[in-house]
């Protein structure tokens, strides 16, 4: 949602020569500010526990890969359930690691590459006749690569017989220079795998069946071939993608130098991570803004109906990010010096608001799993004039803004007064929504 | 991103401002603004939003002149406020009800499309309506329905009738609330700050007032400008806010005037409030040329009218923050025009 002008609308030289000079003059002011010393133990479990992330991210999307083979291998019910589940189990690792994309400039610069959405999924494949078709933003709404090996983006016919990785990655993706374009990343391949969810506010994922990815005569939707081959690429793309990142972290990574260059710049990451990924991107764009629309197709995983996991797992990120502490995959614990001790140092108070906030927003986003699991699935919240879904969601969203207010107490504690929380229209009250 | 840093500048600003403080009664500027720009805007916009809704009452075909002549007196006056995004404004969600733009996704013409295809019975009175997806209230789903062909021949002449008459009472019973809302709390709240209030002092206050003028202009900026404009090689035309009812261009003007009202409010009669004037003066001169809906931004030359407007807008938000940050000694915060 809102996306004015986004980075990735500025020529990236342009930008990176503004935020080097733009930083630049903000150190001085926050140094002569009196901004705090941080001790580098925190930001080394910062980036300690960014590597576990990423390193999840990545083993879970190869046990998603290993299961795609087996899907295209052998179309059944019983193949496409399993490709399911492990996209779902890839997501748990992954949403952990969002709060540490608005931060670092190298993760936002390459997030959209891996978790781009909203998304027209009428690009990608076939969509039911109520999606609607061409729109005064998007062109290529319903250009459904998947059915048409030749497409014609901006008056330009393109060459899509082949659909392979750098199809996707360099032609497709972002086509036409629309957003909503999306041909890669964890969305591309969860519509996919499930379809679109045509149940409106009623309970049910999406219904892809397992024979659109059927050989010859027990292909259903067409083109089945081809479905494969996109889901293949985008498939492969994703775990490179998570690959380079996790690297980026490793001991010598650039994500990880970034942050330990400088300590204040280091914790100002962290805590513009939280603030950011809190209160403009989930509590705002991702939970507040489908409300408003009473829109399922505002969910963030909307085709699988996994919203309410990706909202408690982002929820989480920015709790362990505060505690210094992250529980991997396998169980193992990677822990060492917090936030929440440097924070308890100078403010032992400000340090226990801080952890109760984040402990209030779990529960909330606690009940609305809790609650979707049980049936009262997050498309039905969304409905207009469901009090319950209503309250359900802005419990989390109410969260979410409580605990910035908290984070930026703890910029000012820190003396980081100088960063800033990237925050939501539909939170925070510019002139209007944007989707 | 981009807009972060942008700000760090200015709580950078913010912080040489501290230095320089000067003697500001920041309680008689906030006093003013109140009363000089906010109180009577809203009045205005609650009156001509009632207009509206009575002409939808007497005539609702989307061709009636006189229904036409009271949606645009009612759209300049929400243009003239839209700059006002805090407290009465965002209670219940009015003003999302209000004013759902930018639609990139197209939510509008398909919540629209819903209800007429269905002629649900959201459409047919303005108290559903109001419980109803933001993208099929407000002035931007009521521009679909009288000036686009498409919209103004689908289904059947009663039920669009009908939802037009909604979306009109909608926009009144909105403007209304937020009126009535400013008039029997929210003023008091502002030019009375207290710790039970919204405002603990007055400082926050005249912080919130200038953070509407910047943020007023950058949306002028980001979304009026930018969003047509898009880049050299791909313009957007069709992004422009209002083309069907010719209003874009008009939106940045007079969103221009409401912030330069307000700003040279709060900084009263003083050097820096003539340099604001003048500055604001610039800027509209720049703002005027033949190009209602930015059909332009697809001609080499026309684009360049329009781009360069963008660059005024981009300098004298620049300039406004800078200068009315350290006048007034204010620290106008995080802004939220970022998201994704």
């Amino acid at each position: 949602m809102m996306r004015p002008i986004r980075m990735n609308e500025i020529p990236s030289k342009d930008r990176d020569s503004m935020k080097r000079t733009i930083l630049g003059t903000s150190f001085v002011a926050l140094i002569s500010a009196g901004a705090a010393m941080a001790d580098t133990a925190v930001l080394t479990t910062y980036a300690d526990i960014a590597a576990a992330k990423y390193g999840d991210s990545t083993a879970t999307a190869k046990v998603l890969g290993t299961a795609v083979d087996a899907l295209i291998a052998d179309p059944t019910e019983a193949s496409l359930a399993a490709a399911r589940s492990a996209w779902v189990a890839a997501r748990v690792p992954y949403q952990q690691t969002e709060v540490y994309r608005f931060g670092n400039a190298i993760v936002d610069d390459w997030e959209g590459k891996v978790n781009a959405w909203p998304l027209d999924e009428g690009l990608i494949d076939y969509v039911d006749p109520s999606y609607g078709g061409t729109t005064d933003e998007n062109p290529l709404a319903v250009a459904n690569v998947i059915a048409n090996p030749t497409l014609t983006v901006n008056g330009v016919e393109i060459d899509a017989t082949n659909i392979t990785p750098e199809f996707l990655a360099e032609t497709l993706h972002e086509a036409d220079e629309v957003e909503a374009n999306v041909a890669t990343g964890y969305h591309a391949i969860e519509f996919l795998l499930w379809g679109q969810d045509l149940n409106g506010t009623k309970a049910g994922a999406g219904a892809r069946p397992a024979s659109d990815f059927a050989a010859n005569d027990a292909c259903t939707g067409g083109n089945c071939a081809r479905r494969a081959d996109f889901l293949r690429a985008a498939t492969d793309l994703l775990i490179s993608d998570l690959m380079w990142m996790t690297s980026q972290w490793g001991e010598g990574g650039a994500a990880r130098e970034a942050v330990l260059e400088n300590e204040a710049v280091g914790l100002s990451a962290m805590l513009t991570g939280m603030g950011s990924l809190s209160y403009g991107e989930t509590a705002g764009e991702r939970m507040r803004l489908g409300l408003m629309l009473n829109d399922p197709e505002e969910e963030h995983d909307c085709f699988s109906d996994n919203t309410h996991n990706s909202h408690f797992y982002n929820g989480l990120g920015v709790q362990n990010v505060y505690l210094g502490s992250y529980t991997r995959i396998d169980g193992t614990v990677i822990s060492g010096a917090s936030l929440s001790g440097l924070v308890a140092a100078k403010d032992g108070d400000l340090d226990a608001e801080m952890q109760e906030k984040l402990g209030a927003t779990m529960m909330a986003l606690g009940a609305i799993k809790d609650a979707a699991e049980g049936g009262f699935a997050y498309d039905m919240m969304l409905e207009a004039g469901n009090a319950e879904g209503e309250a359900l969601i802005m419990g989390g969203v109410n969260g979410f803004v409580d605990q910035t207010k908290s984070i930026e107490r703890v910029v000012g504690a820190l003396g980081l007064d100088g960063i800033a929380v990237e925050g939501s229209d539909s939170l925070d009250n510019p002139n209007a929504v944007f989707e | 991103m981009f807009r972060s840093l942008v700000l760090s500048v200015v709580v950078m600003l913010s912080i040489v401002a501290q230095a320089a403080a000067q003697d500001v009664d920041l309680s008689t500027r906030v006093t003013a603004a109140v009363e000089q720009h906010i109180l009577p805007r809203y009045a205005r916009f609650a009156t001509s939003a009632r207009a509206l809704s009575r002409a939808a009452f007497s005539n609702c075909n989307a061709d009636d002149a006189e229904l036409r002549r009271t949606y645009h007196a009612a759209f300049d006056d929400w243009v003239r406020v839209s700059h006002l995004r805090f407290g009465p404004s965002e209670t219940d969600n009015r003003a999302f009800a209000l004013a759902f733009w930018p639609d990139t996704r197209g939510k509008t013409p398909k919540a629209l499309a819903g209800l007429i295809a269905d002629e649900s019975p959201a459409g047919l009175a303005a108290a559903e309506l109001m419980q109803h997806s933001i993208a099929a209230q407000g002035f931007y789903a009521l521009d679909y329905l009288l000036y686009d062909p498409t919209y103004m021949t689908m289904g059947v002449p009663e039920y669009r009738c009908e939802l037009i008459r909604s979306l009109s009472e909608g926009i009144a019973v909105r403007a209304e609330e937020i009126n009535g809302d400013w008039g029997q709390y929210f003023a008091a709240q502002m030019m009375a700050p207290s710790k039970a209030g919204a405002y603990h002092t007055s400082n926050e206050a005249a912080g919130e007032l200038l953070k509407a003028v910047a943020t007023g202009l950058q949306f002028t900026e980001e979304a009026r400008l930018a969003r047509p404009l898009g880049t050299f090689d791909r313009p957007r035309p069709k992004r422009a806010e209002a083309w069907r009812s010719g209003r874009s261009q008009l939106h940045v003007v007079l969103s221009l005037q409401a912030t330069r009202e307000l700003t040279t409010v709060l900084a009263g009669t003083t050097s820096v409030g003539e340099r604001m004037d003048d500055a604001f003066e610039t800027v509209l001169n720049n703002a005027t040329f033949d190009d209602p809906v930015f059909a332009g931004v697809a001609e080499p030359i026309a684009r360049l009218k329009v781009e360069s407007l963008q660059q005024y807008v981009n300098a004298l938000r620049e300039q406004v923050v800078a200068e009315m940050t350290v006048a007034l000694d204010v620290s106008i915060g995080f802004n939220a025009l970022d998201g994704d």
